[in-house]
């Protein structure tokens, strides 16, 4: 940033005006930067181009009062030209873009020597403006008007609401930040000699109120340090637009989620990386157009860079829809820069494949192109990002696109850490790898000793265990208590975890990191040190590189096969297993019944049920059950009915209250005879009658009335004493069939035919598809080759009619 | 007249000494805190006024065995790289102006020496040699391996 070359020279007004100016023109150029490429790609923006309009503005109307005549000169010809534009003189092309870009660059190159020297270098500017006013002069004629109406009067608001901020020098906002941190530090020092020192309670309670304060004015501090990280996607969209012209590829560049805020030491620390792979994601992720064009692609290829916060972490995924990356060309790759033999290759998990990427000096291009084939790989965007305590991942879709995510901590100066003990000495742990801590001697935890290492089983998961003393190379001190030892559940990054045995687990405090020495970072084993209450220094451990410290394989794909399998069996057998509904009958016996045959618990009111046939009915909605009652009951108000289904009828059985659903126990203690009782169970040790839905079903399926979803129709034929209409049809209905008496006209086809006559004319030339039945007068038949039915031989009948047709209930 | 300001001292068992404006200050420490797994030069952590030193061990980058800190010894503080860095010192004897100039080291010397010494000095009729004190901070290359 060019604020930070000239800090040091403050002093006159005039110098800290012109600090003022640099530092708010190289914010406004790399946003006016961001803004113009968004507006080339939606010239019709009319919004995009007053911001950009504005930013222009401002500059030309600062630079005017410092006087700085080159800088004035260049922004006032940016700001003509887009002027004109806004007066619909001038077309918004990408040329235009292309010249007010070469203007905005030429501005940065000023204000940096500006920051450095003190004065306005002298040059000419004549080159960038002639070539914005050429595009002018070859697009004026092309006169519109375009009907938009000129808001000047918004171009100022925007200055206006700058007034409600004020403008911090970093360095400045650095020096705070420590100073608090000292403060923290001194705190907790003076707190542990006010405890040794045995002093009064006046003098603790007014400690502790300086210390509520310093606590506040930390977290004030911190939200200081955070920034939007719009901030780090500002210079993306410039970034995407020139090289993306440069190789001849579209692009649709996106980003989202810029309201993420970020410390800026970590946002610092990602600009680079960010760059780099975006960068990459054009160069070597994108496909040349004639090649996307094949692989069935819309031309115009998308990269989106977005971020989002989960938890105390900013995760910021860059995807594009190019090719991928292709892990057998990264192992040929490999193999042939010699980083790994041909054996291990083989070795290798698709995902290792994909890790290659991260090897130092490792490029994917095929050739070394001038845009990213430079020596700096992905190994430092790696150890940038792990520097700062982050994590970088791949999620490849060969041949459609490539996702990177980067997932950093919010903020590394304070964190919340655990603090355990091993060999006699504290070490801290970050909380938010913690995932869970056990004691060791535990009931839940199995550890296994394999082939000289060691599994930690918790609750069926299985963790590799890693002893902090072997890490560390330390042996276990022998002050510490077997009973003590816990371990701790590590989640370093996603989808990895270990078990992290440690002597002792002490206390969680708020720690004030800061970096340890360089050769102590070099380990691998640390991620910063921290000064905890007791005022001894206490080492951060960097869980993720105790890892590769131990050589273990942490992730946790393909660890517990076995045991998602078995849990898998076990989930299936508990939904299989059969659930008893326990409920209090209407006259206060416990009963159950199993869950599955109950439709749904009805809350109606005592009034729906009516006796009718000598059987009791409710009526619920617009349909009529059968109720397994042997009277009315007495009570008012309403009352619940369990509505038992079988997939045909429905029968409802009135109960007091439902008590619980419980697992049906194994064991049932059958009743003598078939009844409404199955049996009994003990659940809870208390025994419950089991309701046999068997029997009761059986009891009223005649009586049911549910619909079923095919009802055949009858057809009565030669009916012409109405007997068919008056004693025929209502057997039939109650049978489960549809009828037509011979008069009526239908539009379906029977599906069988009813000659009440045994020599009805009309039944001989229908289609000869409808089966027909015809019914005798006479009880005996004629012959054994009669096939007639005797027509109040009511089980003949229904029997001759589901052997034609099927259907009924009979 | 800063330059010609030395702290006189015995460290790795040897009188040297040391340019007073690479040095931040002169302090005791008490037990320092381990680090597990640092290079051998490392001798602990220690903490004075709410800041974390490294505890370097000049005898193991002079090739010599480490020795343990004594509760009560003194270091010698200096800030290489914006870390701050704690020399163990056997003895610290004076500060004071010496208006001999620096020469070139003559003779042989231990090659664990040789690297750390920048030239020699005549004080009080003894020769001394001149240290940068950054060059114990970090171990010669043959030494990390």
């Amino acid at each position: 940033m060019v604020l930070l070359q000239f800090l040091g020279r403050t002093g006159t007004v005039i110098d800290d005006l012109l600090n003022d100016f640099l530092a708010e023109t190289a914010e406004i150029l790399s946003e006016a930067g961001g803004a113009l490429v968004a507006w080339e790609a939606d010239p019709a923006d009319r919004a995009q181009l007053d911001a950009i309009f504005r930013l222009v503005h401002t500059i030309k109307g600062s630079s005017g009062f410092l006087s700085l005549p080159r800088v004035t000169a260049l922004s006032h010809a940016a700001e003509d030209a887009l002027d004109q534009v806004r007066r619909g003189k001038r077309e918004a092309n990408s040329a235009l873009v292309t010249g007010v870009l070469g203007i905005v660059d030429r501005l940065n190159i000023l204000c940096a020597a500006l920051g450095k020297d003190g004065v306005e270098p002298t040059g000419d500017d004549s080159d960038v403006i002639a070539a914005l006013g050429e595009q002018a002069a070859s697009t004026e004629t092309r006169y519109e008007v375009a009907g938009v109406p000129l808001r000047r009067d918004d171009d100022f608001q925007a200055e206006l609401q700058s007034w409600r901020s004020i403008r911090v020098p970093l360095p400045l906002l650095d020096s705070v930040m420590t100073g608090v941190t000292d403060i923290v530090l001194a705190r907790n020092e003076f707190a542990r000699m006010l405890r040794e020192s045995g002093a009064s309670a006046t003098v603790i309670a007014s400690f502790d109120r300086l210390s509520d304060s310093i606590a506040g004015m930390r977290q004030s501090v911190s939200q200081m340090r955070m920034q939007r990280i719009d901030k780090l996607f500002a210079p993306l969209p410039r970034i995407v637009r020139d090289l993306a012209q440069d190789m001849g590829k579209k692009i649709a560049f996106q980003t989202s989620g810029g309201e993420v805020e970020l410390d800026r030491e970590m946002m610092e620390n990602i600009r680079d990386p960010l760059i780099h792979i975006v960068r990459n994601a054009i160069d070597h992720g994108i496909e040349a157009l004639e090649d996307r064009v094949a692989a069935g692609k819309d031309i115009t290829a998308t990269i989106s860079v977005s971020a989002r916060q989960s938890g105390n972490q900013i995760e910021i995924e860059i995807r594009d829809d190019g090719r991928g990356m292709s892990p057998d060309a990264l192992v040929a790759k490999a193999i042939a820069s010699r980083a790994i033999t041909a054996a291990e290759a083989r070795a290798l998990s698709p995902k290792d494949k994909l890790e290659l990427v991260f090897r130092p000096g490792f490029s994917t291009a095929a050739k070394i192109t001038e845009v990213s084939g430079r020596g700096v790989g992905m190994d430092i965007v790696k150890a940038n990002v792990e520097k700062i305590g982050g994590v970088v991942e791949l999620r490849n879709d060969e041949g459609r696109g490539l996702s990177i995510l980067l997932r950093v901590p919010m903020t590394l100066t304070i964190i919340s850490g655990l603090m355990v003990r091993a060999a006699g000495q504290y070490f801290a742990i970050p909380r938010g790898a913690v995932r869970e801590i056990l004691l060791e001697n535990g009931d839940t935890v199995r550890i296994d000793r394999v082939g000289g290492g060691e599994l930690a089983m918790v609750r069926g998961e299985q963790y590799p265990l890693l002893r902090l003393e072997t890490v560390l190379g330390r042996a276990a001190s022998d002050d510490d208590d077997i009973d003590d030892r816990a371990l701790v559940i590590v989640r370093p990054g996603q989808g990895q975890s270990y078990a992290l045995s440690v002597a002792a687990i002490h206390d969680h405090e708020e720690l004030v990191i800061k970096p340890a020495a360089p050769m102590i970072m070099a380990t691998g084993l640390y991620a910063g040190t921290t000064l905890p209450d007791n005022g001894r220094p206490v080492l951060l451990l960097d869980v993720q590189g105790l890892v590769a410290a131990a050589a273990i394989d942490a992730t946790e794909a393909g660890r517990n096969h076995d045991q998602i399998v078995a849990a898998e069996a076990q989930a299936n057998a508990a939904r299989n297993a059969a659930q008893l509904l326990l409920f209090r009958d209407t006259n206060g016996r416990v009963r159950g019944v199993r869950l599955s045959v109950i439709e749904r618990v009805e809350d109606v009111p005592a009034s729906a049920l009516f006796e009718s046939a000598g059987r009791v009915q409710a009526q619920i909605g617009d349909d009529i059950f059968a109720v397994h009652a042997a009277k009315l009951p007495e009570t008012e108000g309403s009352l619940k009915l369990l509505r038992l289904y079988d997939g045909h009828s429905v029968l409802c059985y009135p109960i007091a209250e439902v008590i619980d659903i419980v697992r049906l126990p194994d064991a049932v203690q059958p009743s003598a005879a078939p009844g409404l009782i199955a049996g009994v169970v003990l659940v809870g040790g208390d025994p419950v009658e089991l309701i046999d839905p068997f029997w009761l079903m059986a009891q009223y399926a005649a009586g049911a009335a549910a619909p079923v979803p095919h009802q055949p129709l009858c057809r009565l034929a030669d009916d012409h004493d109405g007997w068919g209409d008056n004693f025929l049809a209502p057997i039939l209905r109650s049978a489960g069939y549809r009828v037509l008496s011979g008069s009526e006209d239908a539009d379906e086809a029977p599906d069988v035919l009813l000659c009440l006559t045994e020599d009805g004319a009309s039944c001989t030339h229908s289609g000869e598809e409808i089966p027909v039945i015809r019914l005798r007068s006479a009880i005996a038949a004629t012959g054994p080759d009669d096939e007639t039915v005797y027509r109040y031989d009511r089980q003949a009948l229904l029997d001759a009619l589901a052997r034609r047709v099927g259907g009924g209930w009979a | 007249m800063m330059e010609k300001l030395y702290l006189i001292a015995r460290i790795a068992d040897t009188r040297v000494a040391l340019r007073s404006r690479a040095i931040n200050s002169v302090v005791t420490v008490g037990t320092p805190v381990e680090v597990p797994g640092a290079p051998p030069h490392v001798a602990g952590l220690f903490a004075l006024r709410s800041r974390v030193f490294t505890l370097i061990d000049p005898h193991v980058v002079i090739g010599l065995p480490p020795v343990p800190v004594a509760p009560g010894q003194r270091v010698i503080v200096v800030d290489v790289a914006d870390h701050g860095y704690a020399l163990l010192a056997d003895e610290i004897e004076d500060v004071c102006f010496i208006d001999a100039p620096e020469t070139r080291v003559a003779g042989k010397l231990l090659p664990g020496w040789a690297r750390v010494a920048d030239a020699m000095i005549e004080h009080e009729g003894a020769s001394l040699l001149v240290v940068d004190p950054s060059h114990f901070i970090t171990l010669p290359v043959m030494k990390a391996a």
